[in-house]
């Protein structure tokens, strides 16, 4: 197995080696520099190994990286840490049905549960044992109900329903249990212990044992047992294991489970050592995803122990910042691990996909902006009541306006990189953070006026955004995926999450608000129209020419050549070079445009709430953002325009507050749930779904009253997606060939 | 006779241990329709990823277009030199029109003319009209390829291949395959038609009869290797031709 390395490889083995041996004379030499570090990081390093193999397992069963896992780890260790404190099992928390007619008529007809009490606290094994089978659950509802029905789906669609999964169980934790910190009584002994003179706690090593039991465990089970062979050709090859007489699904169900147990046992054993927050296991996912690809998300031994090397160089450089000054204090120890993982990547990608790695996947449409007077006239109805909406409604309203013009600016930016050319992005909301961070370096704090100052920040953000893109050019699919998110946490940690110039004074980043010939228009600032509470209309309006200007240019570059090569790009790679795309120069101009995008919506969220931290910026962020424009649809300017009205205190958010029912604190847990529902079952998004009502509501129409199908229909009324293992049905070879023939 | 528009020279081609390819020198020369024969596995496709510039890793050897020397150029270059190509599995872009199939392959994409293009849209290629009238495709141009028949979708990925501004060679991936008799008969008059217009075209295919009835030179490749050449009378009697495609039904004819 580990035989065949590339040369690439081998040098760097040795050169791992060679990092070993020094190392270890070193540990001789000053243990307290590079051998205690090193003990202490295989404690954290063990966490990060335990999701990393848990990661290798779902990915060997259906092919998904899954960004749920540690959200699974989360959900399950609440589950257990309530039994244990207080015997209750929280009930998932599904909306009250009634909500909206309690709401309207404000009166309550039910009382939903939120917790069934079995009895008081209960015992660490029966509670482990509850927990595990909810665990249990957990992965074969993923299996069943979401990447089954996704065996066949784009990557795209994948990525999405796992970055549904994390949502959606993180935000029922929170709603569940809260945001704060729990604590739970030890399971392992902790007392500490006294290895070659230095003292760390048992707990620490038991977690690892336990690790390294599982880890060899899993390498038998997939090694030697007939299961594990099958599965493992499951991923490759269905047809094969078929073959073979075993039932492929089986295996992936199978380890859906062993991946969902194994994330809720790690998360338990975990608990009592580290304490747990509703997004602890999340973020140490992303360091276990680095571990995971650098075995390359099928060898459990090697993804284990790239974890525990995470873990200890994380240590060892932090010991070494606190020796050496010299070392520069730009976030190197936190963003390191994400430069190696990009790198790892790159290394090892390859710039156009290799034959057979494509497989027929079915992306969501992305139709030709058509301008006929209908659509004009329907736009300016859009426009004139998102004007009034902005400048004369109730506060409320204009606040809500103005998150979803930002929104909506955000959005486009993954229309361009993911609906257009297929690249996936986790990274836009780091790239918005360069532009929010730079506007408040450039415009406050430097003093340069706005039309320079904006400008510059939007350049930062296309800057940050190319050098991030250089990756895509050689990674596609899931790991761009990865690739993307490394990148934008090595950009929040080396550019805006630190004190200094360019990030943070004091734990905040303050702008002042936009001027332009003397007139200020911030958020706060008066304005002639309107009742004169904050938000007052002034910036909303200027949101709105932005944002127009912004939908205008994304809908003529539909159209454009540049355009229509991207779309050539997402469709087929190879066959896109071999029409003569140069397809790294359209992927870059891709990502070019939209950091432009990314980095002025940022910029307009630095002006819109003046004062703001990293956290608004963070991973979290970024993919809730892709989460919108997914479920808006992620491949078309209306699209994007809906991603904008659902968004986070947006103005559908506000008018459902409103007039139906508070969704606040559900947001994310819905937005979770109709993301996974729209990857599995309506990859086009609320865009796509209403464009096919209309036109389907259209050929009814015209049908029933004799005026022959809509005409503007053709180019959606599409014959039934074509199966992947048969592309192109024979259909209509004699058909149509014949057709052709008499010409 | 003309001269050679495309020339390999000892072009070779390995995945690990096999050998997909082994030291293949041939000529394909200016308005002729070359053939490209060989059992399943021979190493046909290979060859024409290794030409088109899709196996840089995996090849070595010598390209030779029009006499200049194109090995190691990435595909998106060796296209706008000239060299196009079809597939065999067709890959066309499966969520645009035909007529922006056709619209993506016709002209070179550079920063100003992409920007030239954003700021007034619309100007399309006369060429990719000459195309579309040339396949009998102008009543499908609007349409998606996923909503065409095989045929249709065939001839959309030859469209693509020919309508290059800059196109010498066409490499065309069993282009006839999955289509009937009627339509392969057809198909391969179209191909004569192109030729004897004066486009230089390879032609791999199964076929014999197709191959052997509109071709005006044939290459065989077995298990990557170049058993025979020679004009279609020559081939039909070629010993290692006929234990290659014994009992094959094409051969008769
Ligand atoms: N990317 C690859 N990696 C490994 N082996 C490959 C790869 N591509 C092709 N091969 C192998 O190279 C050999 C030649 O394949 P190729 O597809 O070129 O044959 P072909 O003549 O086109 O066959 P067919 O008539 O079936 O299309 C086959 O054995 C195939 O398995
Ligand atoms: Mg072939």
């Amino acid at each position: 197995m580990i035989a065949r390395l590339s040369p690439a490889e081998r040098v760097s083995a040795a050169a791992l080696g060679a990092v070993a041996l020094a190392w270890m004379i070193g540990a001789v030499l000053r243990r307290e520099l590079f051998f205690d570090p090193v003990l202490f990081g295989l404690g954290s390093g063990a966490i990060i190994a335990a999701l990393a193999i848990g990661l290798v397992v779902a990915f060997r069963a259906s092919g998904v990286i899954n960004f749920g896992h540690g959200a699974i780890a989360t959900y399950v260790t609440y589950v257990y840490v309530s039994l244990v404190g207080t015997g209750q099992y929280p009930v998932p928390p599904i909306p009250n049905p009634l909500a909206p007619i309690e709401g309207i008529a404000g009166i309550e007809i039910v009382d939903f549960p939120t917790f069934i009490s079995l009895g008081d606290s209960m015992g660490k094994a029966p509670a482990l044992a509850i927990a595990l089978a909810t665990a249990a659950v957990l992965g074969l509802v993923a299996h069943f109900a979401i990447f089954r029905p996704l065996r066949y789906a784009p990557v795209l669609a994948k990525v999405i329903a796992s970055v549904g999964i994390m949502l959606f169980l993180q935000a029922a934790v929170v709603l569940r249990f809260g945001a704060r910190a729990k604590a739970t009584e030890p399971i392992f002994p902790n007392d500490p212990v006294e290895i070659l003179g230095t003292r760390v706690g048992q707990d620490r090593l038991w977690v690892l044992g336990t690790v390294i039991v599982i880890t060899a465990g899993l390498w038998m089970l997939f090694r030697y047992t007939r299961f594990g062979i099958a599965t493992r050709a499951g991923a490759e090859n269905e047809r094969f294991t078929t073959l073979l007489g075993f039932n492929a699904d089986f295996g992936a169900g199978v380890s859906w489970v062993m991946a969902s147990v194994l994330a809720g046992l790690v998360g338990i054993l975990v608990a009592p050592i580290t304490g747990v927050t509703p997004n602890f296991f999340t973020v140490l996912l992303i360091s276990s995803l680095g571990a995971a690809l650098i075995g390359r998300m099928s060898s459990f031994v090697i993804a284990a122990a790239a974890g525990l090397m995470l873990g200890i160089v994380d240590q060892e450089l932090f010991r070494l910042e606190l020796e050496w000054d010299w070392i520069p204090d730009i976030g190197i120890r936190r963003a390191l691990p994400f430069v190696v993982i990009a790198l790892a990547m790159v290394a090892r990608g390859e710039s156009l996909p290799s034959r057979g790695a494509l497989t027929v996947e079915r992306l969501p449409e992305a139709y030709v902006p058509r301008i006929t007077r209908g659509r004009m006239v329907g736009y300016g109805a859009l426009l004139a009541v998102a004007f009034w909406l902005t400048v004369f409604a109730p506060f409320q309203y204009r606040a809500g306006m103005q998150n979803s013009m930002i929104g909506v600016i955000l959005a486009l930016s993954l229309v361009v990189v993911t609906g257009y050319v297929g690249q996936i992005s986790l990274m836009q909301m780091a790239l918005a953070g360069i532009g929010a961070f730079s506007v408040a370096s450039f415009g406050t704090q430097a003093g340069m006026p706005l039309p320079v100052a904006l400008p510059l920040a939007v350049a930062c953000g296309v800057g940050f955004g190319l050098i991030a893109a250089v990756p895509s050019l050689r990674t596609r699919g899931a790991s761009l995926a990865i690739v993307t998110l490394a990148s934008g946490l090595a950009m929040g940690e080396i550019f805006f999450s630190r004190p200094g110039w360019f990030g943070l004074d004091r734990g905040v980043k303050t702008t002042d608000p936009p001027e332009l010939f003397g007139v200020e228009f911030g958020p706060n600032s008066d304005f002639i129209f309107g009742d004169g509470k904050i938000p007052t209309g002034g910036y909303g309006l200027f949101l709105l020419v932005v944002g127009a200007l912004c939908c205008i240019s994304v809908m003529r570059l539909r159209r454009s050549r540049l355009g229509e090569q991207m779309l050539a790009v997402r469709a087929n790679e190879r066959a896109a070079a071999a029409a003569g795309v140069n397809v790294a120069a359209i992927k870059l101009s891709a990502f070019a445009i939209s950091s432009f995008f990314a980095g002025l919506g940022g910029a307009l969220i630095a002006f819109n709430l003046g004062t703001y931290g990293t956290d608004t910026f963070g991973i979290f962020a970024s993919l809730t953002v892709l989460a919108f424009a997914y479920l808006g649809g992620i491949s078309t300017v209306g699209g994007a325009i809906t991603a904008g009205t659902l968004f986070s205190e947006g103005i559908g958010i506000v008018v459902t507050n409103e007039w139906v029912i508070d969704v606040g604190p559900y947001t994310a847990y819905v937005a979770g749930f109709f993301l996974i529902g729209t990857a599995v079952y309506n990859n086009e998004g609320i865009d796509g779904f209403q464009r096919r009502q209309f036109h389907q509501l259209g050929g009814w129409l015209g049908r029933r009253f004799g005026r022959g199908p809509a005409v503007s229909g053709e180019s959606t009324d599409v014959e039934p997606p074509v199966t992947p293992d048969e592309p192109a049905a024979a259909s209509g070879v004699s058909g149509g060939g014949a057709e052709a023939g008499d010409g | 006779m003309g001269d050679p528009v495309l020339a390999t020279r000892s072009l070779s081609v390995r995945f690990g241990g096999l050998v997909a390819v082994d030291d293949v020198s041939l000529e394909c020369r200016r308005g002729r329709l070359t053939g490209l024969i060989g059992p399943n596995g021979a190493g046909k496709t290979t060859f024409i990823d290794a030409v088109t510039g899709f196996l840089p890793n995996n090849s070595k050897g010598s390209v030779l277009l029009e006499g200049e020397e194109v090995f190691g150029r990435s595909p998106h270059v060796l296209s706008h030199a000239g060299l196009t190509r079809t597939w065999q599995t067709l890959e066309l872009f499966d969520d645009i029109t035909v007529r922006s199939n056709l619209d993506v392959a016709s002209r070179r994409l550079t920063v100003g003319s992409a920007l030239l293009d954003y700021l007034r849209p619309r100007q399309r290629a006369a060429r990719v009209n000459e195309v579309l009238d040339l396949l009998n495709l102008g009543d499908i141009a609007e349409r998606q390829p996923r909503e065409l028949s095989q045929g249709q979708r065939k001839l959309v990925g030859v469209g693509r291949a020919l309508v290059a501004e800059s196109s010498k060679i066409l490499l065309l991936d069993e282009p006839a395959a999955g289509l009937d008799k009627a339509e392969t008969d057809w198909f391969g008059a179209q191909l004569r038609h192109l030729v004897d217009q004066g486009y230089t075209m390879v032609l791999v295919d199964h076929d014999m009869g197709l191959v052997l009835n509109v071709c005006d030179y044939i290459h065989m490749l077995v298990f990557g290797q170049l058993t025979a050449s020679g004009t279609p009378d020559d081939m039909r009697n070629d010993p290692e031709v006929i234990a290659a495609y014994l009992g094959h039904s094409g051969v008769e004819p």
